[in-house]
């Protein structure tokens, strides 16, 4: 599988986390995956002003130019796309929000009625399955983690996949790539 | 009473979200001796006197738009500036207004379960979650230039055709959200009743989705798509390919 790891940890002085991503990816490699991470506080991402110019104006790209548009290709050519955070304020972490919230090039502005709910039409053919892996807190209950997972679940609706994966980053790493081979 | 409104749009002061503060604060300010207090949290560089104005605050609303079935950037970057005020004995009761592009309001019933959670973490006392769907639409009224297409608003509007009609309406949803504001003004809290009123509908059927969906396209999408030169790219893939 072609797996792209999305970074969303903010605080360069969170070691544990990067150093968990770092070994995941190579255990995955190791099991024959490719694994592209970014590393999303160290690049250039503007955030979303909701002006519906990718929809409107440039149709499936950004018009504000950042990297958000090479994570986007690496996006939508994955096939498994993981959302990785640690759980601040009972949400994954604002870096990652500002990216997501980048991906609505992806989709297209039509919509189209899914089970019942007004949904976004497709615009690829194709869309990676979403992952989500966290970092739980002292301050974080089981309650915040199905918040979280049922908003990811939602979303995976809009962007036409499923949330296949979701773990802790207290899993163990050979588990957790385990587990991913077997999605 | 006063109360302190975070407005969290990334369109900041040409959003929608304003649309319907601005009636909200009208009504709330009808009652005599209220005032209020307004900030913009797209205003990143003023984050500490945000945060500074939550602290001090007795009365907090915070409305904003769904985006990706969750807050905006902007308004989760404000949450994580409010972390080291958890558990604070003195933080301000807190209301939240969600608002989507969506017809139906289930699409954040999820969210609204975390903002929940986020009044409890923050010790807030939780005020409720106000949720209105369809509020995009009042965003293409003023792009109609054909009379016809504006009878056929307005008629739609009107007589709430297929159950969504009533999205067109945005006389009616100013006087709604002026009534919720009022009530408010005089009770500190949400109108039960007039939050009922604004979350539906929870689902539409199919009949509605095919209304809906033909003014959105035809009316809007397309009309800006041709207007910007961009319709024949409109089922563009940039990203295909490595």
């Amino acid at each position: 599988m072609h797996i792209t790891v999305l970074n969303g940890n903010p605080h360069t002085d969170n070691n544990a986390f990067d150093g968990y991503l770092g070994a995941l990816s190579n255990q995955l490699e190791s099991h024959g995956h490719t694994v592209t991470v970014f590393t999303l506080r160290e690049m250039d991402i503007k955030h979303c002003i909701g002006c519906w110019g990718c929809w409107l104006k440039t149709p499936g790209e950004c018009i504000t130019k950042d990297d958000s548009s090479v994570i986007c290709r690496e996006y939508i050519n994955s096939d498994l796309v993981l959302f990785a955070s640690p759980v601040i304020m009972g949400f994954t972490s604002a870096l990652l929000k500002k990216i997501h919230d980048k991906f609505v090039p992806l989709i297209h502005p039509y919509l189209e009625l899914v089970d019942g709910e007004v949904h976004h039409l497709a615009r690829y053919g194709k869309y990676p399955m979403m992952g989500l892996l966290l970092e739980k807190g002292r301050d974080v209950d089981q309650e915040d983690l199905e918040i979280i997972t049922d908003i990811y679940r939602r979303d995976a609706i809009n962007f036409k996949t499923t949330l296949s994966f979701a773990r802790l980053t207290s899993m163990p790493i050979e588990e957790v790539a385990d587990e991913i081979d077997h999605i | 009473m006063k109360l302190t409104i975070f407005n969290g749009s990334p369109r900041g002061k040409c959003s929608n979200t304003r649309s319907i503060l601005e009636p909200f604060i009208d009504g709330f300010m009808s009652t005599e001796g209220n005032s209020y207090e307004l900030a913009y949290l797209i205003h990143f560089e003023l984050r500490d006197e945000q945060v500074a104005l939550f602290k001090n605050a007795s009365h907090v609303l915070l409305a904003f738009p769904l985006y990706t079935d969750a807050m905006p950037f902007v308004v989760k970057s404000f949450i994580e500036s409010l972390e080291p005020l958890c558990g604070e004995k003195c933080n301000p009761d807190i209301g939240f207004i969600v608002q989507s592009g969506f017809p139906e309001t289930r699409h954040s019933r999820y969210l609204e379960r975390y903002l929940g959670k986020l009044a409890s973490r923050l010790n807030c006392r939780y005020k409720g979650t106000v949720i209105k769907g369809g509020v995009e639409a009042i965003s293409m009224l003023p792009l109609l230039d054909n009379l016809f297409l504006k009878w056929f608003c307005e008629f739609s509007a009107f007589t709430d055709f297929a159950g969504v009609g009533h999205l067109l309406d945005k006389k009616k949803l100013v006087n709604s959200f002026h009534e919720l504001g009022k009530e408010f003004g005089v009770s500190g809290e949400f109108n039960k009743d007039l939050v009922t009123g604004l979350t539906e509908p929870d689902r539409i059927s199919a009949f509605s989705f095919w209304a809906f969906r033909f003014v959105v396209h035809h009316l809007y999408w397309n009309l800006v798509l041709r207007k910007n030169n961009a319709f024949a790219e409109r089922f563009a893939r940039p990203y295909i390919g490595n």
